[in-house]
Order: C-alpha cells, then sequence, then structure tokens
C-alpha cells in the first residue's frame, strides 16, 4: 500500500511543480522572429456535434455540496452527468439572470458560474463506494464486517426487533419500532400535548395530569414526569445536511406520523448562534410579544462601500461564495468597497482588505466593544436613528427601521439588568407598552402605533416610580466603558490604532458600510455576546435595510402551501397526524425551570432554551439516559464521529447497545460514523433525489431553486407501498410507515383519495406551491407543447422508478402539471435580480426592530451555573458551562478552518478538486513558532490539547490513531495560533479496507491521508465527553482549545 | 502491485514505440490521420456556420452575455482575422480554483493532466503580508516556443490564434512540455482517477469534445500519451459559447474575447493601466492579458 501511496502522491506533485510559474526551464532562443506555423487545413469550424449543449441532454437542479444549494444547469450525455455549472435562470448563479420566460431552448449556451465543489459534485454521486444494497453488521459494532440483507428482511428487523442479532452469536431482544411507536391515539397525543403546555406554564400540576390521563398514562416515558413526552420519543432521527422539502417530508414521519419530538439537525456545529443571535436582534414587536426574526441579514454588497469582517471566510466557505464574491471583486475592482477583515488566519479575503487584523481567538466582543467605546466617544452613531422609538417616527426621518435603543431596562438591586419597564409599572399606560424618556419625561412607547412618532433619549440612568431603569444604550456604553481602548486592544491583540481606524471608517459611509460575522467570531463559549455586539456595531449606524448596508434575504414563494390560494397547504393534509409532545433528547426549546424535571442548580445536563438543533447534546445525552433513554436513531446525512467537537469520546455511545439498543444509518457510503451503525441503508445523492432547498443568505430577490432527479439513482429497487422505487431515506419511511401502519403515508395519506405511494406525490405538490406563487396573479406560465417535448426529452435517460410521466401527472391537476413542468424546465423559479431594490432601500426588508437589548436573553438563567444571561453585548472570557474559566497550559491556540474545494465529509471523494488541490491537510503555522519548535515544512508533528494529552483519536473499540499531522509554515496566521482545516484524515468514506459478505473491499488510502483536529478540542470536564459549548446560541466551541506540538 | 508493475511497464513500451514513429517522419505518420480529417470535412469554410441559439434581443448588462455576445460576434468573420485573447484581473480573483477544476471536468481530464492551474504564493511577512493568486491557463502564444520544438508539427498555431494539439499526430515526445516557458503543458499517462478503487466510474471513459472531436479515453487511444493543454475551450467558442474556466469564475476574473474588434470587452480590458503579461522578456507575445 506504501508504495501505491507514494505514487499517487508524486504523481499529485508533478502537476504542482508543472504549474508553477517558471517551473521549467526556456529554451528557445530568438523568438520575435518565429514564423507562424499555422496548420489551416486542421482546423475546424464548429460543424460539429457538442452534446453538452443541446437541450434535451439538460436538466436544472439544485446543489448540495454545501448548504447553499446553488442552482445548478446539469449536463448528460449517454445518460451519464458529465458537466455541472451554474443555472443562468437563477440569480444565484447569474449575476444578471435570464428572463424566466426565456425558453430552456434559448438559454441553452448560457452558462452560469459555480465554485469547485460543485463543479465537481459528478464525483460525490458516481462515488466508487457508494451503497447499492442495505447491510447489516456481520461482526460487533464497528467491526468493519458486513453481510447485504434483502431490503424487507431489514424493515422487517428493525421493525419488529427480537433477537435479531443471533445471527452473530449475540444474544440480546431488541426491541423493534412498532414497539417503540406506543401513543397512536391522535387524541389521545392531543389532549396530552396541550396538557404538557400547561404543565410547563405552571397551570397544571403533575398530579391533575396524572388523574385526567389514568387510562393512557402508560404510553409515557414516565408518568410522573409527563413533560418528557410519550415513549415514541425514544426515537431519535439526526439528520445533517437537509434542505427545505426533505425536511418536511422527514418530519412529517419523524414528528406527525411516529410522533417523536427528536427530529435534531446538527445546525450547532454550523452557524446556530449566529442565527439566533441576528434572529432576537431583529424581532418584531407585535401584540405585546417579541416575535418573528431574520437568521441570516447579510452586508448588501453590491452597494456596500465598507465591508468589516470577522472571522469569515468569505470567498472560501461561509454561505455562499457563489452568490457574494463577484459583487466584492466589483466593489474592489472599482473602488467603491474597502474591506477589513478580523481573523487570526489570513483568509482569501483578508488578502484583498485594506487591514487585516489578526485577532486572538475568540476575543472579537473586545475589539467590537473597542470600536463601540471609540464611536460612542466620538458621538460616530446615528443619532436620529437610534432616537426613533416607533415605527412612524422612523418613517418621518425616512428611515427604513427603529430600534429599542431608549426602551428603558430595570436595574435589580445587584444591578443586573432585567426585562424593559413598561408603561403600566410606572402608571402611564399598559404592559404592553414600553417606556422611554423624552423631552425629559417618561412616554409610554407603543412601536407599532400608526399615530404615535416618539423619540427617546439615548443615554438614561435614572429611577422612575423608584424603579431603577438605564437605556440599552446606557448599559452598552458602560460595559464597552468598562476597559479602556488600549486594555480591550491588548485583550484582543489588536493595535489601538487598528480599532480606531477601522471603526473612523465604519462611520464614514453612513449607511454604506456593513459588519459581517460567522463561525469564528461565534463558535466559542462566548460566541454569543461576540454575536451580538458585532449586531449592535450594526444597529448603531442604523443600516439596517439601507442599500449597502445590513439585509433581508430576497426569500421565495412558499413550497409548503401555506399562502392563500396555493394548492396543498401541506400541514394540513395529513389525517390522523400525531401531535408530538415532550422534551427533546438534546432539551433544547425548553427552560430547565419550566420542566418538571427542574431540581436546582446545575442541572444534571445544559438546557439550551434559545437553541435548536444542538447536535452536540444528542450523544452525551444519549449517554447519561437525561432526560431520558433512547432505544432506536437513525442518522442520516450526518457524521457525528467526525464532525462533531470530542465525537471520539461519544464512539463508545454509539458502540454500546446497552446505550443505543438499535442503530440505524441512512447513507450513501459507508461513512466515518455510519460504519458503526446496525444496519445501512442505502441513500440517494443530491443529483437523485428531491428537495426545494430555498435561498442564499446573499440574493436580494426571490429565489426557489428545486432539486429533483437528474441522474438514474445508483441504489437497487425496493417495493414500497406496491411501487418500485429506488433504496433512498424517503423509501425506508415509507417502508417503516407501511410495516408499522403509520399514518401520513400509503393509500389517503394527503385525505380521501390522495395517496403518497411515491416520494414524487409528495415533492411535486412542493413544486406546485411554489408554481402558484404567494398571491393571486402569481401564477407562473403553463408549459406550451414545446416545452412539455422537452421535458420528456430530457428525462428520456431516467428509469422508471424515478420518472414515471404517466404517475407524476396523476399526482396533480392537468394545470398544476404544466404548470410544474415549466418550472421543472428551469430548475426553479426565479425573480430577477432588477427587483433587490426600492429607491435608497432593499425591497424585501427585515421587519423588524433592531434590537440592542434583549430582555427574554436578561431574563433566563444558565441551567448549570443559574447564574442569569445578559441582555447586551458583553466581553466574557473562555469558560466551561458551569462558568470555570478555561485556562489552559497549550502553547498554541487551535483553530479550523475550510478551504473553497471542501465539506467535512463528503469532498474527499472529489478527485478533480480537494485530492488535486490539495491531496492532504497541514498543522500551519507562522514561521516564528516553526524556528522556535525546531519544524520544518512537511515534518511530522504530534498534536495533544488538555482534553487529549496523548494525542489518540478513537476509531474503533479497541483501536486509535495518533493526531499527527504534516507542518506547514505560512505568514499568513497569527504566531501562537496554529490551524487545521477539517476536510481530510477519514477512515470510514472509503479510506479502509471493509468485509462484506466475505469479500474485501479495499480502501483508497489516499481519502484517509491528513489530520482531522475533533479529537484535540476542548470538552467540558463536567459534562462526560461534551464539547464547550456557548450556553445560549447553542454553538459547539471549535475555536477554544489550547494545545502543544511536538515533533515525531 | 503486480498490476501496477505491468502498467508501468506498457506505458514506457509506449514511449518507446512513440519516440520511433517520431523517428520516421510526418510523412509516414499522415497515413493514420484519415479519420481526423474526415471529421473534419467541412474545414475549408471560412466562418462558423453552427452557432447554438441565443437570446439576441435580451437587454443585459451581465458581463456573459456581453461577453458572449462578443464571441458570436467575432465568428461571423473569417477565422484568421480573429484574434482570441484572455483577460484575468488579479483583483477579481480569489483563488477558489473553480476554473480549475470546471475544465477538469469540461475536457474529461485525467490525472497529472491539468491545463489551468491556479497559483497562490503568499507574499510579506506577518503582519505585512499578502496572497496573490494567478491563474495560468496557455497564453496561446503568437511566438509559441512549443510548437517549434515538435519533431512532427503535431502543435501548431491555428488561425484564431489558439495553439492546438492534433492529438493523433501526437508521438507524446514531451518536447514541447519541456519547452513552454509557463508550464503550461502536462501529459497525459492513460490513467483514471477512480482506478485505485472498486471501480473505474463511467463518467471517465465518457467523450469529451476538445477541438470538436468526440473522443473516449480507452485503451492507448489519443489523448492517452499525449501532451495536453488548454486550447481557451476552442470547442465552446465555436459553438457561441464562452471557455468553461470564463462562465464559470465565481469572481468574474477571467473574460475572453477577439482582441481584433475594438467593441469587444477584452479589447477594452487591456487599454487599462493596469495590464501586463507573463514573462514579456521571452518575446513569446502571450495571448493572455493580466489586469494587476
Amino acid at each position: 500500500m506504501e508504495n501505491q501511496h507514494q505514487k499517487f502522491i508524486s504523481r499529485r506533485n508533478f502537476i504542482k511543480t508543472s504549474a508553477l510559474l517558471g517551473g521549467t526551464a526556456f529554451l528557445g532562443t530568438g523568438l520575435p522572429n518565429i514564423k507562424k506555423t499555422y496548420s489551416k487545413e486542421l482546423d475546424y469550424v464548429g460543424n460539429f456535434e457538442y452534446p453538452l449543449a443541446k437541450p434535451e441532454n439538460i436538466l436544472y437542479s439544485a446543489c448540495l455540496q454545501c448548504t447553499v444549494a446553488c442552482s445548478i444547469k446539469v449536463k448528460i450525455n449517454n445518460g451519464v452527468c458529465m458537466k455541472i455549472d451554474g443555472n443562468p435562470y437563477s440569480a444565484m448563479n447569474l449575476g444578471e439572470n435570464l428572463p424566466y420566460d426565456l425558453s430552456p431552448k434559448e438559454a441553452v449556451s448560457i452558462d452560469g458560474k459555480l465554485c469547485p465543489k460543485g463543479q465537481a459534485g459528478i464525483q460525490h454521486a458516481y462515488d466508487p463506494y457508494r451503497l447499492r444494497k442495505v447491510i447489516k453488521r456481520d461482526g460487533p459494532r464497528g467491526s468493519g464486517k458486513w453481510k447485504t440483507i434483502p431490503y424487507d428482511q431489514a424493515i422487517d428487523e428493525i421493525v419488529n426487533g427480537g433477537n435479531i442479532f443471533k445471527d452473530i452469536g449475540e444474544n440480546q431482544n431488541v426491541e423493534g419500532l412498532k414497539d417503540i411507536f406506543v401513543l397512536k391515539d391522535p387524541k389521545v397525543a392531543k389532549a396530552m400535548a396541550d396538557d404538557v403546555t400547561k404543565i410547563r406554564k405552571k397551570e397544571m400540576t403533575v398530579d391533575e395530569f396524572k388523574a385526567k390521563h389514568k387510562d393512557n398514562l402508560d404510553v409515557l416515558i414516565d408518568p410522573n414526569h409527563p413533560d418528557l413526552g410519550p415513549k415514541n420519543n425514544q426515537f431519535l432521527f439526526q439528520v445533517g445536511r437537509i434542505h427545505n422539502g426533505r425536511i418536511e417530508f422527514t418530519k412529517r414521519f419523524v414528528n406527525d406520523s411516529f410522533g417523536s419530538v427528536n427530529w435534531i439537525e446538527k445546525t450547532t456545529l454550523c452557524g446556530q448562534t449566529s442565527n439566533k443571535a441576528w434572529v432576537h436582534s431583529t424581532r418584531e414587536y407585535l401584540e405585546g410579544k417579541w416575535t418573528g426574526g431574520i437568521k441570516s441579514p447579510r452586508p448588501d454588497h453590491r452597494n456596500t462601500e465598507f465591508l468589516l469582517v470577522f472571522g469569515s471566510i468569505v470567498f472560501e466557505a461561509n454561505y455562499g461564495p457563489v452568490q457574494e464574491t463577484e459583487p466584492i471583486t466589483e466593489g474592489l475592482e472599482s473602488g467603491r468597497l474597502k474591506i477589513a477583515v478580523v481573523d487570526p488566519r489570513l483568509t482569501k479575503v483578508a488578502s484583498k482588505a485594506w487591514k487585516w487584523v489578526p485577532i486572538k481567538p475568540g476575543n472579537d466582543a473586545a475589539f467590537a466593544l473597542g470600536m463601540i467605546r471609540w464611536i460612542i466617544e466620538n458621538e460616530r452613531y446615528d443619532t436620529k436613528f437610534l432616537q426613533n422609538a416607533t415605527r412612524l417616527a422612523a418613517t418621518n426621518s425616512d428611515e427604513p427601521s427603529y430600534s429599542n435603543a431608549t426602551y428603558l431596562v430595570k436595574v435589580e438591586k445587584d444591578g443586573r439588568a432585567a426585562k424593559h419597564l413598561r408603561a403600566n409599572e410606572i402608571g402611564i399606560g399598559t404592559e404592553k407598552e414600553f417606556v422611554v424618556i423624552s423631552n425629559g419625561k417618561p412616554a409610554a412607547v407603543d412601536p407599532e402605533n400608526s399615530n404615535l412618532a416618539i423619540q427617546g433619549e439615548l443615554f438614561v440612568d435614572t429611577n422612575l416610580e423608584g424603579i431603577k431603569v438605564k437605556s440599552p444604550l446606557q448599559l452598552i456604553k458602560e460595559e464597552a466603558y468598562s476597559k479602556e481602548l488600549a486594555e480591550w486592544a491588548e485583550l484582543s491583540g489588536a493595535k489601538q490604532k487598528d480599532i480606531e481606524d477601522i471603526s473612523k471608517e465604519f462611520t464614514s459611509h453612513g449607511k454604506k458600510a456593513a459588519v459581517e460575522f460567522y463561525r469564528g467570531a461565534i463558535k466559542h463559549t462566548n460566541g454569543w455576546y461576540n454575536g451580538q455586539a458585532l449586531i449592535v456595531l450594526n444597529h448603531l449606524i442604523g443600516n439596517m435595510n439601507w442599500q449597502g448596508g445590513i439585509s433581508n434575504t430576497g426569500g421565495g414563494w412558499s413550497y409548503i402551501g401555506d399562502k392563500e390560494g396555493q394548492p396543498y397547504p401541506m400541514a394540513n393534509l395529513h389525517p390522523n397526524k400525531l401531535s408530538k409532545f415532550g422534551v427533546p433528547i438534546t432539551k433544547e426549546g425548553w427552560k430547565y425551570e419550566e420542566s418538571t424535571l427542574f431540581e436546582g442548580y446545575p442541572a444534571k445536563r445544559p438546557w439550551y432554551p434559545f437553541s435548536g438543533n444542538v447536535a452536540q447534546e444528542t450523544w452525551p445525552s444519549i449517554s447519561d439516559g437525561y432526560p431520558y433513554k433512547i432505544k432506536a436513531a437513525l442518522i442520516s446525512s450526518h457524521s457525528p464521529m467526525y464532525s462533531l467537537p470530542g465525537g471520539h469520546v461519544q464512539l463508545k455511545t454509539l458502540l454500546d447497545t446497552e446505550k443505543v439498543p438499535l442503530l440505524i444509518a441512512s447513507d450513501i457510503v459507508i461513512g466515518d460514523s455510519s460504519q458503526y451503525v446496525d444496519y445501512i441503508f442505502p441513500d440517494l445523492t443530491y443529483l437523485e433525489r428531491w428537495a426545494t432547498p430555498g435561498q442564499s443568505h446573499h440574493i436580494r430577490v426571490k429565489v426557489n431553486q428545486v432539486r429533483q432527479p437528474v441522474i438514474a439513482p445508483l441504489t437497487e429497487n425496493a417495493t414500497v407501498f406496491g411501487e418500485e422505487v429506488p433504496i433512498s431515506l424517503e423509501a425506508l419511511m415509507m417502508s417503516i410507515s407501511e410495516k408499522v401502519g403509520l399514518s401520513g403515508f400509503g393509500k389517503d395519506a394527503f385525505g380521501p383519495g390522495k395517496d403518497l405511494n411515491r416520494m414524487e406525490d409528495f415533492y411535486l405538490k412542493l413544486v406546485a406551491n411554489i408554481a402558484s406563487g404567494n398571491k393571486q396573479g402569481e401564477l407562473v406560465k403553463a408549459a406550451d407543447s414545446e416545452e412539455m417535448e422537452l421535458f420528456k426529452s430530457s428525462h428520456r435517460h431516467l428509469p422508471k422508478t424515478v420518472y414515471d410521466i404517466e404517475k407524476w401527472q396523476q399526482t396533480l391537476t392537468s394545470d398544476e402539471w404544466k404548470r410544474v413542468v415549466y418550472v421543472l424546465n428551469r430548475g426553479g423559479r426565479f425573480a430577477s435580480s432588477d427587483d433587490a431594490y426600492e429607491g435608497s432601500f432593499i425591497k424585501k426588508k427585515i421587519p423588524g426592530l433592531a434590537r440592542l437589548y434583549l430582555e427574554e436573553i436578561a431574563d433566563s438563567r444558565n441551567s448549570i451555573s443559574g447564574n442569569y444571561f445578559t441582555g447586551y453585548p458583553k466581553y466574557l472570557p473562555i469558560m466551561d458551562m458551569a462558568e470555570n474559566l478555561i485556562n489552559d497550559e497549550g502553547e498554541f491556540h487551535l483553530i479550523t478552518n475550510k478551504e473553497v474545494f471542501g465539506t467535512q465529509s463528503r469532498t474527499i471523494t472529489n478527485y478533480w478538486a480537494q485530492l488535486a488541490l490539495q491531496p492532504e491537510n497541514f498543522v500551519v503555522l507562522n514561521s516564528v513558532d516553526a524556528k522556535k519548535l525546531k519544524v520544518d515544512n512537511g515534518d511530522k508533528v504530534l498534536v495533544t490539547s488538555t482534553s487529549n494529552p496523548k494525542g489518540e483519536h478513537l476509531i474503533a473499540a479497541d483501536e486509535s490513531r495518533p493526531t499527527i499531522g504534516k507542518v506547514k509554515i505560512v505568514e499568513g496566521i497569527r504566531p501562537g495560533v496554529v490551524a487545521i482545516s477539517t476536510h481530510y484524515g477519514h477512515w470510514g468514506y472509503g479510506a479502509r479496507d471493509i468485509q462484506i459478505d466475505g469479500e474485501v473491499v479495499k480502501g483508497e488510502e489516499v481519502r484517509g491521508l491528513g489530520i482531522h483536529p475533533n479529537p484535540l478540542f476542548r470538552l467540558d470536564d463536567n459534562l462526560r465527553g461534551t464539547t464547550l459549548s456557548d450556553p445560549i446560541g447553542g454553538s459547539a466551541s471549535y475555536y477554544d482549545t489550547r494545545v502543544n506540538i511536538q515533533r515525531v | 502491485m503486480g498490476s501496477k508493475e505491468t502498467k508501468n511497464t506498457s506505458r514506457r513500451d509506449f514511449l518507446i514505440k512513440g519516440a520511433g514513429a517520431a523517428a520516421l517522419g510526418a510523412g509516414a505518420f499522415a497515413i493514420s490521420q484519415v479519420p481526423l480529417l474526415e471529421k473534419l470535412a467541412s474545414a475549408n469554410e471560412d466562418t462558423v456556420k453552427d452557432l447554438l441559439p441565443f437570446p439576441e434581443l435580451i437587454e443585459s448588462d451581465e458581463i456573459i452575455i456581453r461577453m458572449q455576445n462578443d464571441v458570436r460576434r467575432a465568428l461571423k468573420k473569417p477565422l484568421n482575422e480573429i484574434q482570441w485573447i484572455m483577460v484575468i484581473d488579479l483583483k477579481k480573483c480569489v483563488g477558489c480554483s473553480s476554473c480549475t477544476v470546471a475544465c477538469v471536468s469540461e475536457n474529461v481530464l485525467p490525472p497529472g493532466v491539468v491545463y489551468r492551474p491556479v497559483i497562490e504564493e503568499e507574499i510579506g511577512t506577518f503582519p505585512n503580508v499578502t496572497k496573490k493568486f494567478t491563474p495560468r491557463p496557455c497564453m496561446q502564444c503568437e511566438h509559441p516556443p512549443c510548437t517549434k520544438v515538435c519533431p512532427i508539427g503535431a502543435t501548431y498555431k491555428s488561425e484564431d490564434g489558439i495553439v492546438a494539439i492534433d492529438y493523433d499526430k501526437c508521438i507524446g515526445c514531451r518536447y514541447c512540455i519541456t519547452a513552454c516557458p509557463y508550464g503550461a503543458r502536462t501529459f497525459d499517462w492513460g490513467e483514471y482517477h477512480t482506478e485505485n478503487t472498486p471501480e473505474i466510474m463511467q463518467y471517465e471513459k465518457e467523450p469529451n469534445y476538445e477541438y470538436g472531436v468526440e473522443r473516449v479515453r480507452e485503451k492507448k487511444n489519443s489523448p492517452i500519451g499525449n501532451a495536453r493543454k488548454c486550447h481557451f475551450c476552442k470547442h465552446r467558442l465555436h459553438k457561441g459559447m464562452l471557455s468553461m474556466c470564463v462562465t464559470t469564475c465565481i469572481g468574474r476574473a477571467t473574460y475572453i474575447g477577439d482582441k481584433n474588434d475594438p467593441e469587444s470587452l477584452v479589447a477594452e480590458l487591456i487599454a487599462s493601466p493596469r495590464v501586463m503579461r507573463l514573462k514579456e522578456e521571452l518575446g513569446t507575445e502571450p495571448n493572455v492579458y493580466y489586469l494587476t
């Protein structure tokens, strides 16, 4: 193997070296006199076949090489997908997109833009290690031994359970899914769910609940804690990369048919803290409640004049290099745009910046508070914007939004800022009104009252009717003034002058400046406040909804049919659906204090009232059996052992058949995580399946890209509800439904006479909703006969299992069908990029307030420490969940990053991209540190950390490998910081040999090259193998680990 | 590893055989050219007639549409009046390598063959440091050193300025690879990306359309055993399309068009004071212009 590996690498080196500028010697002389060597007879003039530009060989769809889901144009030759480009109909993939009504035949020669991952998507789908059949472990979990079993047998075993591993000499009675599906009666479920809500609000006692539901208490996990929900909750669906459409399909199964609350995505490994911080910072105040909020406001790069980036690899990862890059490079070239980047690593965007500030990781709030201090001291905030306390006041001063900067906050005796003061508390109004100081006197504020234009005082510190109050801006000022500018600079590792210069620049462009941030700022234990501080910077200049400022996304046409007049309101199309209820395994969306498990602080494990999809909490919670045990888990499109910080510790949980008695994966390969399960059901890749993903953060107009099968499925077929279909996650869920007898699938699934026998019965309805539009008069055109013929011919290579035109038509009305074809012929529905602006404003507005103070956060506690959170941004050091300081000894600070060609798991199959561009990753250090360590480029080093002092990565019950990587020395990283990218070092996904039916399937060594940093991450000492986390936003910490490095 | 040995041996044999053929001279080799000439039966016509449909009437400020119109206008002229040039704006290149990968996919390139790498350099010392990204296609030189060293004239300057390779003539001697001062040429060793896996996948055995000829890389057929290089996606240009690297560029840093057309975007761009070409001192007169 070693030789082959050497050869592979050296071949790749050959590309690299010969590709270098001047890499080869120049031989010729006297060139100017060389005669042109025309060879006319061998020139051709275009009269040849080019099948990749024939309309019948093109299908438009949606990418999934990363979660942005670009609109793609897929070119098929001889039935094989040969080329993927950007879809020029979509504003995501062509700056000025093609008119939607242009015929696909006319559009055939125009290709849009796409990133290198998208370009290499073919290799994701046509991976030689794709799984075609169902396999079952043929040895202990993680033994690497498998056998193929018939699909129907596999369904029978997972549904009925029993002694299903006796064939390999194990003797455990496994509860099947039918045994976990205990609560079956929708009426009982509804009644119990309603009463659990009452328990949560302390409107009903547990005893009252038990008395009322005495005949059905056996359906509960624990009748003494009804809020844990039904036993159905002991089925967990843990999912990773999933998009709209498939989200609804799988939630239909997990939540509504099976009745489990545990549909958990992996978002806290991604940008969840950013999402949630933005949502709370942009909420609307309607009928006395904070509601709504936008999860991904982003700079309007097309018009921004100053862009300040914190910890976001704008051109490489983030959420949409394909959309974000062009407006930025255009601005750089024209001179419109100036950039500053605050990041410990010289990212590609930093290489284009006016200033690069190599900050100390995790100190983004220090830098931001330094800026805030400077901005307040120099009065560079937008006074007029911040004073406007109502919608009308904003409108009167030509502002598209207003803020809560002046809404007074009550200050407790201990100095803690709590909730906003309400007008009734000082007798000047109702409990729904806030209070500001206006013209020296308190005034009641009803923010959306269309007759009320009130401006408040910005800095207030006073007593009203004996209540101590401060304004949000006052609280923020006090935090910012708690340290001198020099101290903030020192903490963040920046120069004071950088903070000053950047603050000045940021406040020199009116509304056309914006702060953008992502993982680098928020994947810390203090990530929430870092994020909030950066959002507040935007609010201080009031840039929301302005061209060049902070913008909403363009949205789309509803695919779930929740707009009036849409044909398929999906939420209502599920007779007998169960009401899910109870605390999720991750304790997300619940306050500890609301639950019957509350027994003082610390809680046994953290609760996450403000987060969702807290992936790093799933497996340790299962291990602890808190709040309850899990009996069966299905993992899909997610690789916890690869992507979870501390995943290697949770391997013990996965391998434990007591803790997870039945473990199933739906996966396209035997992956880094699915290799440990009992059964793997093959899944389809994004080129073989459906979804309605929704759109990028960076497009200002409506986009609904539709993912549809564009190649024949590689998986084998199965018979589900009498239909022959490819094995897939959808088929698996439908087969379980069929076998258990769940509602929502099969005959009459949507209502009388409306069956869900094939996945198209579901997905085509979503497309029909998109085609119908959000309101009357928004119907797309119907396909004419020419378009219908094109549709048929462009689908000719697909087998009946995925494309059966009669069955597709039957699931819709004939009018809907023609419009759906029109949409599918273009890969979705797309508004014109021209439709983005309205005067100086963004057309699609963020409807809420610019919130500088979040009272709901201030009113909640950390479930472990018992301390209250804070409603405004503050500087915190790195701490564990119990608020113990993390002060590790390691010499270096570890950070991770993504490269533009990679995602965590699946780009290891991309020979054209990841493997050709960079076959392995490195431990990247500054030259200063390399000298200190006496290491050179390519030297192997062992990396160890506090939580992993030996540098061991457990990959099987009795097997580990060392965390050794090769050194790469650069100048573009802060000394004392080391970076390791997260695309390499696989040990599944074809990286190692496995055995199926007694035959060895050889692994490909190149897939295992490099170092995987996750086993090094700092864990929380009190939480039994859980990574450090942000207690509010729920983010797993990726950048709070100190490491030591030694040469080996 | 036995099979690998066999393979290496056969590759060597192939090269030796190739060298022998070179010694026989171009005349003897011409016999094998008949199939290609048949495919190029219409080669004597002066202008391109087989353009793909294009929505001529749409009003658009989109750079892609502008350039595609430029290309289509150029194709109305006799080929020898066109001078294709590429312009690469280094201010706009973000080093994503999408062009590199798109090109590999478009031309179904095997391991070891790359037409358009993006060279990344780090410049400076912490904290005064930056990165520079330089995409490096074939320069389609006015005075190409590569064509001069080819013993049998298999690589040549075509009428529209593109330096082409006649795969059926090329004997794989690799002199041209050494001669190119830009490192723009690589060699097709006949390998497949998925050859170290359980199955060589079908997409590697489907045809490409370089130079307008449908070719499947299998057995020892060309372009296996040939030198290979960027041709500005000539097959796409001649259909009225743009080079693959141009369309996929996420920074809109790469432009193509006819230098001889003063109305074309590329002609405008090279009037910039930022313009430069690589290794001007060699006198190769590259047709790739960089804006720094």
